[in-house]
């Protein structure tokens, strides 16, 4: 027996490894295939490492606080205010500010404290007292326990009169354009000594404003309550006097808030506060330029007007704030007190520019979308050219080595699925079962592989009268075995190539379907991006139209050039006649 | 086998074909859940049941629903093959009707687009070809390839973006002229509408000759050039890579060491061996042309039988849809055909393969 001493036999899986590697180093020095792969990689970068490039969910709100928007709608993107007006830049294109950042807990590091009038002002923090429910919409991140206290004390006998207490913040408004929205919020509870019968000593008249500091100042809230459309605030009342009436009907179009002139409770008991929430369901106290120009007709911004339009007239200083006026007129003769917790005070400013590329018209953020896009598009276009590739072997395999009566039976049903109209059958198909993605993938994978299945066919045919196939069956070996181990390799360049150039088209396939509108409403795709510049007539916004069909043609286009250059590689007859 | 018995094979194959496509189309929208008689229905909801179900019983009378399966198969394939579709869900317009005046809008785009896009692609293919592993090769091959995996509907919109938007140079909707007021078209056979339409085209001048032509040319030129420019490409790469297989044979070269012209070589010797998959190709590319351009002539509205199958997938239309499935695939058939047929002429050797 011959020994073998010093030859060893490698063993299969460094072969596979030195083949893997040697085959990478060929397909890297193809330039069409560095080329797509570096697109793939960077789009698989973008895919993980998505969370990390956005603090904004896959559908472009802010996770903590879903409800709320980010920005005003159909916005553009940040950058566009410093580029040239020729090339598609607006220098009036505005920001998101806070005004407040802490509105959970007001307190005189932030807001500014001014007084006029003859009794005594104090303020301090009260711990315990705040308003108990999460706060309203846009200010839920900032809640905090414990409110601002402003006090209003006279000892008996003291002069009294009018007292007027401006509670405010003051910022600078850097932009020449005005905002697109804006959304204020306001809680307070009033307590203090009483008359006989109820009734505070010192009454008390609230307003919420918003101006340019030198300028004028607008009454923001509280707004008239209009006939059918508002109530009025909890705890105000009504001044009859300036009631609006219909000249025809006599019906009350507008009653204007006076004050308050009754303690409330608060905590625990929520009844108390007097809030001015941003959401719709209580339109009547709300600070929001937008809800509020409905009310406008009766207020002195005047018939639809947008307050923040009329607001913000130029960079400068501005000045959100509350105006308290105690009205100490009676109980002349005993010490009175008047105490107004102030909580979640605070002014949103929506500007009409956000983020890398603006928002759409729900005021998501389209950077957002994007990136998380790309997770869709990879999860679709790799499953489905799994799937179609997959059928398309067995069909090809079976089709081609059975022949006779499998082959003619498989042959007619890819010649039947091939001359149906893929596109419409598609789209009715999706249309009746439903645009789930996963119904999506299946149906394309489904209808996708007739191409692939006639190409393997013809390769088999030719491989099964080789003689290689002759001596397997020779040695007895069986059909599966035959089909796996000496059919197969020889088909699997094909089918590496197919992988890569069905991507595409399962790519852009998705993106056509959601641009028709049958998309998955749960995930946001690009084509359900492209969907929706239509939908809310937004064409004109190019940094919403390009980016999504940019990134769907690169993705596709990268993965059609590796299928191209694996061509190139795995063919060489192809190589030696460049 | 001669070419006589090549064709006859051909043709029981496709015979066979389109039966079982008409078989498959039944199936499928048999299978599709949504009764048309129950969607009809609703009309009648507030009726008493009797009368509701007399009248559930008169629809399907018509319908011939209330045969059996195997009666209303074989009704349904003698109607197809005398042409006959019935009427329209959405609007009881005959449907061969509704077919047959948006075919000259779908023609004229399609068939103006594929034939530009095929010309253009097989010159710049061969141009490309003289070229190759040069600067130029591989810009044009990997600009194709990029281009061609573009969605035809974003390059449709990026156009809308540049001539309509930005440049205000062509409309974005419709397909005619809008002073042609609502005579759609002027070769309508549709007898009531067409005393005025025809008194219309009969009595257009030459000038407004002219205006009607350029109206009709203005309106389709965005939805034919985005058509146009996502198939170019893949034309030009097929072009190149049919070339790239005979360019190299020996052959080519005895007739290059024969002195003959590089024109010569080239279109004579290399094209004409070369042609077989763009024969191919063009000829299902026609086949395929009756479906339209779903994507684009929405995009642009255009009145064509892409918008009419997206109208109809929008409204469930399902006698529409058959309709218009089964005559895509028969014109998918018959363009097959026409391939084998023209392979048998061009190539002797599959006549006797």
């Amino acid at each position: 027996m011959i020994k073998l001493a010093n030859t060893k036999k490698p063993s299969k899986l460094s072969f596979t490894i030195k083949r893997l590697t040697d085959f990478m180093r060929r397909l890297l020095k193809n330039k069409k295939s560095a080329l797509g792969l570096s697109i793939i990689l960077f789009f698989v970068f973008l895919a993980v490492a998505a969370p990390f490039l956005t603090p904004y969910d896959a559908r472009g709100v802010d996770p903590s606080e879903p409800l709320v928007p980010l920005s005003s709608p159909n916005v553009a993107p940040v950058w566009l205010r410093f580029l040239p007006t020729w090339l598609g830049g607006n220098p009036h294109l505005s920001e998101n500010m806070r005004v407040v950042n802490n509105p959970g807990r007001p307190s005189l590091t932030e807001l500014k404290l001014e007084w006029s009038g003859e009794g005594t002002i104090s303020s301090y923090i009260d711990e315990n007292k705040g308003f108990p429910l999460q706060a309203p919409t846009g200010f839920s991140k900032f809640t905090q326990k414990g409110s601002l206290v402003i006090a209003y004390s006279r000892k008996a006998e003291e002069p009294h009169n009018l007292t007027k207490v401006w509670l405010y913040a003051e910022f600078d408004w850097p932009y020449t354009g005005p905002p697109g929205r804006f959304i204020g919020n306001i809680c307070i509870l009033v307590n203090g000594t009483t008359k006989p019968d109820g009734k505070l000593d010192v009454p008390l008249k609230v307003k919420v404003y918003l101006g340019k500091v030198d300028e004028k100042l607008w009454t923001l809230w509280p707004n008239p309550t209009v006939f059918g459309l508002t109530n009025m605030p909890i705890g105000f009342k009504e001044d009859p006097s300036l009631r609006v009436y219909d000249p025809k009907t006599g019906l009350i179009l507008a009653r204007f808030p006076w004050g308050i002139d009754r303690p409330l409770s608060g905590w625990p008991d929520i009844n108390g506060w007097i809030i001015s929430r941003t959401s719709p369901e209580s339109k009547a106290g709300s600070i929001d330029s937008e809800s509020n120009s409905l009310v406008n007709e009766y207020t002195e911004f005047g018939k639809n007007s947008f307050p923040h339009r009329i607001i913000f007239t130029g960079p400068g200083k501005y000045a959100y704030g509350l105006e308290l006026t105690f009205l100490d007129q009676d109980s002349v003769e005993k010490d009175v007190e008047t105490k107004v917790f102030v909580d979640d005070f605070g002014l949103i400013i929506f500007g009409t520019s956000f983020g890398l590329l603006g928002t759409d018209h729900q005021g998501r953020d389209l950077f957002s979308q994007l990136i998380y896009g790309t997770r869709i598009s990879l999860y679709i276009g790799i499953l489905v050219s799994v799937l179609s590739v997959f059928i398309g072997l067995i069909v090809g395999l079976a089709a081609g080595y059975m022949g006779r009566f499998v082959d003619e039976i498989l042959m007619r049903i890819t010649d039947l699925l091939l001359v149906l109209p893929g596109l419409p059958l598609l789209i009715v198909l999706v249309a009746v079962l439903g645009a789930k993605l996963e119904n999506l993938i299946i149906l394309l994978g489904v209808l996708g592989w007739m191409g692939f299945a006639r190409m393997v066919r013809s390769q088999v045919l030719s491989i099964k009268e080789r003689p290689f196939v002759e001596a397997a069956k020779a040695i007895g070996a069986g059909r599966f075995h035959i089909i796996v181990h000496h059919v197969m390799p020889s088909v699997m360049s094909l089918v590496y190539i197919s992988l890569a150039t069905s991507v595409p088209g399962a790519i852009t396939a998705e993106a056509a379907l959601a641009w028709l509108g049958f998309y998955d409403p749960v995930r946001m795709s690009w084509g359900q991006m492209l969907h929706n510049v239509f939908e809310s007539n937004a064409i004109t916004n190019w940094w919403w139209v390009v980016p999504p069909g940019l990134f769907i043609s690169l993705l596709a286009a990268a993965f059609i050039l590796l299928g191209y250059a694996l061509d190139e590689v795995l063919n060489p007859k192809l190589r030696l006649r460049r | 086998m001669g070419l006589r018995a090549y064709i006859a094979k051909r043709l029981v194959n496709s015979f066979v074909l389109v039966i079982l496509i008409i078989m498959v189309n039944f199936a499928i929208f048999k299978m599709m859940p949504g009764d048309p008689t129950a969607f009809l229905m609703q009309a009648w909801s507030k009726e008493p049941p009797e009368v509701r179900r007399q009248q559930e019983q008169l629809l399907k009378q018509m319908w011939g629903l209330d045969q059996p399966f195997h009666i209303q198969l074989i009704k349904y394939i003698r109607n197809l093959l005398v042409m006959d579709f019935g009427v329209s869900i959405i609007n009881k317009e005959p449907i061969s009707h509704a077919i047959g005046w948006r075919i000259p809008y779908t023609l004229m785009l399609l068939g103006g687009s594929t034939a530009v896009s095929i010309t253009l692609g097989v010159i710049l293919g061969i141009f490309v070809i003289q070229r190759r592993g040069g600067l130029i090769d591989s810009v044009a091959v990997t600009g194709s390839l990029i281009i061609g995996s573009l969605p035809t509907f974003w390059l449709g919109l990026v156009f809308i973006l540049i001539f309509y938007t930005t440049l205000r140079w062509f409309p974005i909707a419709g397909g005619h002229p809008i002073w042609m007021g609502n005579y759609p078209v002027p070769w309508s056979y549709n007898v009531q509408a067409s005393t005025s339409t025809l008194n219309v085209s009969l009595s257009l001048n030459a000038i407004d000759a002219w205006r009607l032509v350029g109206g009709y040319l203005y309106h389709l030129f965005l939805p034919f050039l985005t058509l146009t420019v996502f198939s170019v490409g893949g034309w030009l790469l097929l072009t190149r890579a049919a070339m790239l297989e005979t360019i190299t044979e020996d052959y080519i070269v005895t007739a290059r060491a024969k002195g003959l012209k590089e024109q010569t070589v080239l279109f004579k010797h290399a094209l004409k061996n070369a042609s077989l998959p763009i024969i191919t190709s063009a000829a299902l590319s026609f086949g395929f042309m009756l479906s339209g351009a779903i994507i684009t002539e929405t995009v642009f509205s255009y009145p064509g039988l892409g918008g009419w199958i997206w109208l109809a997938i929008q409204f469930l239309d399902y006698p529409s849809l058959m309709a218009i499935f089964y005559i895509i695939a028969l014109c998918v058939v018959i363009a097959n055909i026409v391939a084998d047929l023209l392979y048998g002429v061009i190539d002797p050797r599959i006549r006797y393969g």
